[in-house]
């Protein structure tokens, strides 16, 4: 005990903030207790509005004008950090303590290189010559496993690719050797595999430095696998700290089973419908490919030649009648861009057959098919209109497909709330008013309004947290089973899609690579893009080694 | 609305702005019942006065009261500023707003034509207008209007650009709504916010715009109470009076600057951000 006390990098102790609003003051973080000890990785869970980022921000000494700090301390190597001096905070951070972000297409600076980017904290803190730091920097981004590191110096961040941004920012994180880093879901903006690879490349860098990490994710499955101990946070206080063993086969507080209950587990099938494949299949789509861009009005003039951008290659897929189709893929696969001509949003050259009906072009989708071709949207904010209230979302599409008019509208209006387990007085709010999981359900009970046969749901769940993530996706298998409505879910997270599809679309690049039934997906005859995948993807918390092997 | 209010009065330059602009508008309704005199009686005995108890703020050349006509006159000035300025931004935000959503080559189309439109300085455009339709007060107001309308379709289409990629816009599309249906309902709402901002700074410049049309005698004729008329036939005679000049032009110059307070109050008032 007295050990690890001597070890510990980073103390938080007893701390609270508010911040100042219009409306009083709201408890950010209350009386929390963190320790982090050198080479000790401390993964901090929690959802969104718990307080994980203000946390993270305490530490760095970056707090908005409106923050007050209540009570408490935070100690680096013993040392207050709370009473230091904006200058002395300003030579500790960077050196004694960095911060690597969520998304490094931001937290870069668009017009500066990459090698300026980094070179500015060796030169700041380690008082290097600009030709030293520049030689430094070259060995960094060796050490962070980016190929031809001198040519990555010279490239501005629009010429690096996510991931090799993200390595960029993380080489800048360790440039000083600090004694602490704080990593604030460094993976989330990332695809699959490349999030893997930033993953793996964090667990070296740390076990070589010894550096004590605060690791900052919602992500249950991915600190399960990176971090020693986890501390779950929920709406500023910190319900549970402990092992990581301890916290996933044997959680204490409510809210962390809760939490590790709504991780989707592959093994736990959530779909018991079977559609049948001898029917006549709902909708059927044959060589369906799509073009981005436009000719440039003047290039005849200019004599420039344009390409169009390929969003879809040739895909032919079919949805029988009651089917979960899943289709999985990274970022720039062309999930939504299919999604996008099914529903009328893109032009597509080749065709569909949806219903027994040959839909050419954009001019074939009458009233009948958009009614039962329906989509939802990845952000419920965006989806509906701001200046709509509930009542007119939602009946919008009964107008539309002329299904009710005046004292029944608002008696459908209200039933279709309900059905989607909100209470009928919603109908008078507006989208800011409901929460985000709220919004997502008006979304899709404005999707279900016409009885539509097919539903298309684009990353349905991706902004919302897991916890809400489960209970819509309950609500869809609910409604699938009423309506036996067939789906076309679009999803980025495999563990999820095993659960509920049927069968699995894997495309890459463009192009559809395999359909495959769901539980055939971890079959070693798939395609080798469909193996990787499948291997990046992190073992869900509390799973049995068994299955973490597969 | 009375949120919105708060907002606009806790920021200095918005709370400032609206009482001058409600000032401007007291006098606009009810400036010929606070007129002390017939803003046309001449006197030639009470010429190039200066403020005296029975004249406030002094007399013109032929002797009228000048506080009178500045009353009076505010009714047109004003009136007409505001007029013109929202038929210019009901033109141009409509324009703006169809291209946005018709997009492509239809896009391109409407905004070169603007573009080659607002390539025409809005006075020299506004003098070519009146010039072809001959010098009245209505004619200005068109000649304005259709000045302004460009600028105005260029901004609202930078907005709704924005609001066209938003997913509810998709959602509408793809539930095969008119696009009657989403230009009105979907996506006008939602350019309303930096519109209005905009229009109420444009207010200002219509002001001015309008006493210069009427200072080149293009816009109101005498014997007219228009400001800018009033600065016009004033210049002859500062030199015996500066007072005939400096009143109508304080005049103007307070309607400017209230409007564009209030313009940059609404703009930080309506963006939830700002707001705490």
């Amino acid at each position: 005990m007295t050990e690890t006390a001597n070890n510990t990098v980073l103390q938080v102790r007893n701390y609270s903030l508010d911040y100042l609003t219009a409306s009083g003051a709201f408890h950010a973080l209350k009386n929390i207790d963190l320790e982090v000890g050198a080479g000790e990785i401390l993964g901090l869970v929690g959802e969104s509005g718990s307080g994980k980022t203000s946390m993270a921000w305490s530490i760095m000494r970056y707090l908005p004008s409106n923050a007050r700090e209540v009570g408490g301390d935070i100690r680096l190597r013993g040392e207050d950090l709370t009473a230091k001096s904006p200058t002395e905070v300003n030579c500790m951070r960077g050196k004694r303590i960095s911060m690597v972000f969520q998304d490094p297409g931001t937290s870069l600076n668009p017009t500066l290189s990459l090698g300026t980017q980094l070179t500015e904290t060796l030169r700041r803190h380690r008082g290097l010559t600009g030709k030293q730091a520049w030689s430094e920097g070259e060995a960094m981004l060796d050490r962070v496993g980016l190929k031809s590191p001198a040519e990555m110096m010279k490239r501005m961040p629009h010429e690096a690719s996510g991931g090799e941004k993200q390595r960029v920012v993380i080489a800048t994180a360790f440039a000083c050797n600090p004694e602490c880093i704080i990593f604030d879901e460094p993976t989330t903006a990332l695809d699959v595999i490349t999030s893997r690879q930033i993953l793996d490349l964090f667990l070296d860098l740390q076990a070589e430095t010894g550096v004590a990490s605060l690791y900052i994710s919602h992500d249950l499955a991915l600190l399960s696998r990176t971090a020693k101990r986890v501390a779950v946070i929920r709406r500023g206080e910190i319900v549970e700290q402990g092992a990581v063993d301890a916290i996933f086969n044997a959680p204490q507080h409510d809210y962390t089973r809760q939490l590790i209950a709504a991780v989707p587990r592959p093994s736990d099938r959530l779909t018991q419908t079977r559609p049948s494949y001898q029917d006549q299949p709902l909708m059927k789509v044959e060589n369906v490919s799509v073009h981005y861009g436009r000719k440039p009005f003047l290039s005849a003039l200019t004599g420039r030649s344009f390409e169009h951008f390929a969003g879809n290659r040739a895909v032919s897929l079919s949805v029988q009648p009651g089917e979960i189709l899943g289709i999985v893929g990274e970022s720039g696969s062309g999930k939504s861009t299919l999604a996008k001509a099914m529903t009328g949003l893109n032009p597509f050259e080749g065709q569909m057959t949806f219903a027994g009906r040959t839909i050419a072009g954009l001019a074939d989708m009458d009233r009948a098919y958009r009614k039962n071709v329906q989509m939802i949207f990845q952000h419920p904010d965006a989806s509906l209109n701001p200046r709509q209230k509930i009542r007119e979302i939602l009946a919008r599409p009964l107008k539309l497909y002329g299904e009710g008019e005046g004292s029944a509208m608002a008696q459908r209006v209200g039933d279709m709330l309900e059905q989607v387990r909100l209470p009928r007085t919603h109908a008078d709010r507006y989208p800011h008013q409901l929460s985000g999981g709220e919004k997502q359900r008006v979304a899709i009970a404005r999707a279900f309004a016409s009885r539509p046969k097919l539903v298309i749901c684009d990353e349905i769940t991706s902004a919302l947290d897991v916890s809400v993530q489960a209970s819509i996706i309950e609500l869809l298998l609910e409604l699938h089973r009423e309506h036996s409505t067939a789906f076309l879910f679009i999803t980025h997270d495999l563990n999820l899609i095993r659960q509920i599809a049927h069968r699995i679309a894997v495309m890459y690049r463009g192009d559809l690579l395999e359909v495959v039934p769901a539980e055939d997906i971890i079959s070693p005859e798939r395609a080798d893009y469909t193996r990787r995948l499948l291997a990046a993807v992190p073992t869900p918390a509390g799973a049995s080694p068994a299955e973490a092997d597969l | 609305m009375i949120e919105l209010l708060k907002r606009l009065l806790r920021t200095p330059q918005g709370a400032v702005g609206l009482v001058l602009v409600v000032l401007v508008f007291i006098v606009v309704l009810f400036g010929p019942l606070l007129a002390p005199r017939d803003p046309e009686a001449m006197s030639i005995l009470a010429r190039y006065k200066g403020p005296s108890a029975s004249f406030l703020l002094g007399t013109d050349q032929y002797g009228r009261d000048i506080l009178s006509r500045l009353l009076i006159g505010a009714r047109s000035t004003v009136t007409m500023a505001v007029f013109a300025t929202l038929a210019g931004t009901f033109a141009g935000a409509f324009i703006g707003t169809v291209s946005a959503f018709l997009g492509g080559r239809a896009d391109e189309f409407i905004m070169r034509t603007i573009d080659a439109i607002m390539a025409i300085p809005n006075l020299l455009f506004a003098l070519l207008i009146v010039n072809l339709l001959g010098s009245s007060s209505i004619n200005a107001l068109v000649a304005v209007a259709v000045a302004f309308a460009p600028g105005m379709a260029r901004i609202t289409r930078s907005v709704a650009l924005a609001v066209r990629k938003q997913d509810y816009v998709s959602a509408a599309i793809a539930r095969g709504e008119s696009s009657r249906y989403i230009i009105l309902r979907e996506m006008l709402p939602n350019v309303v916010a930096p519109i209005v901002v905009e229009t109420t700074i444009r207010v200002s410049f219509a002001v001015m715009l309008f006493a210069t049309l009427s200072f080149l005698g293009l816009g109101a004729q005498p014997p007219a109470t228009e400001w800018g008329l009033m600065v016009s036939e004033a210049r002859q005679y500062m030199h015996l009076s500066a007072g005939i000049l400096i009143w109508p032009s304080l005049a103007i110059a307070i309607v400017a600057i209230g409007f564009n307070l209030l313009g940059d109050g609404l703009r930080d008032a309506l963006n939830p951000r700002t707001g705490g």
